[in-house]
């Protein structure tokens, strides 16, 4: 150990890539990997915080890896040396052995001072193993290699090839398993069974490291996603109940207020109604099962059909979801929207209408009511003769392309009444339960149109 | 639910205002002296305020009125609690919730603890005077909104197969059904009446066994209910 080595210093840039004195045999830039992941992204990090470079987004379990390999590579070196030292009467040129492990020995101080977690301290790592696993030729004779003896950085490598696995999951584990084997292949060359051995265990290690890291990070970032909608969920119910505690008060109380008091104020009252009921449809939407439903593909009527809420039209839907496939529930919403359209042009200005959400278990029925004129008797039936019947193609097409119904009936009090009727496809595990409450209207099949003048004159 | 357009399907009531004492219980002193300066004017005698839930049942407890009006939202007890103290102490009260929140749960759980109706704040003048009317009769007060929340318990209790075994709720029988959801399409008990062809009292009778149906009768019930919202009965103020 009588040469000073460079390598030992604290700025780990300046570890040569390799010693071209003392080790000759590193053409290292063949050496390096080439594999994809080895994009020098995080480049910034290092520079920006030599010190501790650990990524932010990094848990418990990779930060415990990374402690272990900082313990394995000193652990490592020990052994390299111990197998020198064991050996060191076959060794044809022992200042060339000490040499590379004292180059081993540098790397090794300056990491575990001063441990960077990159990809270009890895590399260089991973560059040193190899060239030190290739300079092992030049120390001993073939004769001692062929016979099966240690390469001269042992396990050393190793350290990088767990390196790679946490850096890049178990692409980066197995390509730099796969580095050093090539290495070693190429310094016996006529392999032994230690060398094949060695370089399955490497590439087992390298790959099962490198998957368990993989499974560390996805779930991390499970949890962390759970974590966000947990407290947006907590930020929205904090919000929620200030505003039914204050806003919506106060607006409800200007509304009714000014509507007493007449005149300009009554219009500027109708304007904090107006903001009261856009509020309050806000504040209650539902939580995150709804975050749940989304994924599941389910979509709740009572969410989608909000909108059509105000200037008169009143939603009324139960206190549960009323749930259908995403792609149904859109039809229904365009079918209800149509048949808003519908009281809006025909059922004069001043009608009201409701729209009322029911799941009865076997289907789902949505019911659109005006208070408005009503269809005059066999107007539905002239307008489909004449070929320009709006709901028509609207609402009824809709209803049949879901193998669902639609009834419109026109009430003895005024006002038209569209009853969808679309199939739950619950039903089919509940066949158990069975309604005695059909009507034959429900029971047939495809749309149909009826204007049943029902109830007295 | 927004129903601060709905027309009351019902204004019936004979009893003269004048003899009707109701008890205000709301948090927010600018509601609390609005309705019952309301109240007031319009000849009702408003016996005491309350501002928190444990106030809302002792005064109530206290004066016993015809009518409490009774934010869903109080602190310390909610509305659906004051209603389950007040049904289990078997106070005549009738109760009108009154609620700045859409919390369909919670509407539907002061209905079934004794709530006689349930009106939004955004609700006029008039109606909420009808309204409070209505409940001094004994006469549900079912908006549209209202009568869509209790059609889907009564759908949401049959699919769980009828209620718990301690307390079966019975199924509504077709016609019931059928004029729940007249009402839940916003018409009045004239118009259902006059649709189906009955009376209009035979209407308010089949709406009256739609809320017997829902609402728990007995204490045992009651006081679990209110148990399992964190409310011990036996000391309810």
């Amino acid at each position: 150990m009588a040469r000073t080595r460079h390598g030992a210093g604290p700025e780990h840039d300046g570890v040569p890539d390799g010693e071209p004195g003392d080790v000759p045999g590193g053409p290292d830039t063949e050496l390096i990997p080439a594999p994809a992941p080895l994009s020098d992204d995080e480049l910034p990090a290092a520079v920006s915080a030599p010190t501790v470079a650990v990524l932010d987004d990094e848990h418990a379990i990779v930060r415990g890896l990374w402690r272990g390999i900082d313990v394995f590579r000193c652990l490592a070196l020990a052994y390299a040396v111990w197998s020198v030292w064991e050996r060191h009467e076959q060794i044809a040129h022992l200042v060339g052995a000490v040499a590379i492990l004292g180059v081993l020995a540098g790397w090794t101080l300056a990491v575990t001072l001063r441990p960077v977690r990159t990809v270009r301290a890895y590399t260089i790592e991973l560059a040193i193993g190899c060239s030190a696993i290739l300079a092992t030729r030049l120390v001993d004779d073939p004769d001692v290699i062929t016979a099966g003896a240690k390469t001269i950085p042992s396990i050393w490598p190793t350290a990088a090839v767990i390196g790679f696995a946490v850096l890049r999951g178990w692409r980066g584990g197995l390509a730099a398993a796969s580095l050093v084997a090539a290495c070693s292949f190429v310094e016996v060359v006529e392999p032994t069974p230690n060398t094949i051995s060695n370089s399955i265990f490497g590439l087992l290690l390298g790959g099962c490291i490198g998957y368990c890291v993989d499974l560390a990070r996805s779930s991390h970032a499970a949890l962390a996603e759970a974590m966000r909608l947990d407290a947006a969920r907590a930020e929205r119910d904090r919000l929620a109940r200030t505003v039914h505690d204050g806003v919506l008060q106060t607006l409800a109380f200007i509304n009714r207020r000014a509507s007493e008091i007449g005149g300009e104020a009554a219009r500027l009252g109708a304007m904090a109604g107006e903001q009261e009921r856009i509020l309050r449809t806000l504040v209650s939407q539902t939580d995150l099962a709804e975050v749940g439903r989304a994924v599941s593909g389910d979509a709740d009527l009572r969410g989608l059909l909000r909108h059509v809420e105000g200037d008169g039209v009143q939603l009324v839907s139960p206190a549960d979801a009323v749930l259908l496939p995403r792609r149904v529930a859109d039809e229904v919403v365009a079918a209800v929207e149509a048949a808003l359209d519908n009281v809006r042009k025909h059922a004069g200005d001043d009608a009201r209408a409701w729209v009322l959400l029911d799941d009865d278990g076997d289907e789902i029925a949505v019911t659109i009511r005006d208070s408005g004129r009503g269809l005059p008797e066999g107007r539905l039936e002239e307008a489909v003769g004449q070929g320009r019947l709006g709901v028509s193609a609207s609402i009824l097409g809709r209803l049949a392309d879901l193998g669902g119904t639609a009834t419109i009936t026109s009430g003895p009090a005024g006002g038209t009444t569209v009853e969808l009727r679309i199939p739950n496809r619950r039903t089919t595990r509940l066949t158990n339960r069975h309604h005695g409450r059909r009507t034959p209207a429900t029971t047939e099949r495809g749309p149909q149109v009826g204007t049943q003048g029902r109830g007295a004159p | 639910m927004t129903e601060q357009e709905d027309a009351m399907p019902q204004q019936g009531s004979s009893t003269p205002p004048e003899h009707i004492r109701v008890v205000v219980a709301d948090d927010h002193p600018m509601w609390r002296d609005a309705v019952a300066r309301d109240l007031a004017d319009a000849g009702f005698e408003v016996l005491a305020t309350a501002d928190d839930g444990r106030s809302a049942v002792a005064r109530t407890r206290a004066t016993v009125p015809d009518v409490l009006v009774l934010d869903l939202n109080l602190p310390g007890l909610s509305g659906a609690q004051v209603c389950a103290a007040l049904t289990a102490a078997q106070v005549p009260t009738r109760i009108l919730i009154l609620s700045a929140s859409g919390d369909h749960q919670d509407v539907l759980d002061a209905v079934k603890a004794g709530a006689l109706g349930y009106l939004v704040k955004s609700a006029g003048r008039e109606e909420f005077l009808a309204a409070v009317r209505a409940t001094a009769a004994g006469e549900p007060v079912f908006t549209a909104g209202l009568a869509g929340l209790v059609l889907g318990e009564f759908r949401r209790v049959k699919a769980a197969g009828g209620g718990t075994p301690e307390r079966p709720i019975p199924e509504l029988t077709d016609r019931e059904t059928e004029i729940l959801k007249y009402v839940a399409t916003g018409m009045g008990y004239k118009e259902i009446a006059s649709t189906l062809f009955l009376s209009h009292r035979t209407v308010q009778n089949h709406v009256q066994n739609i809320f017997g149906k829902l609402q728990m009768h007995n204490r045992v019930e009651l006081v679990r209910f209110a148990m399992e919202r964190g409310l011990d009965l036996a000391d309810p103020t």
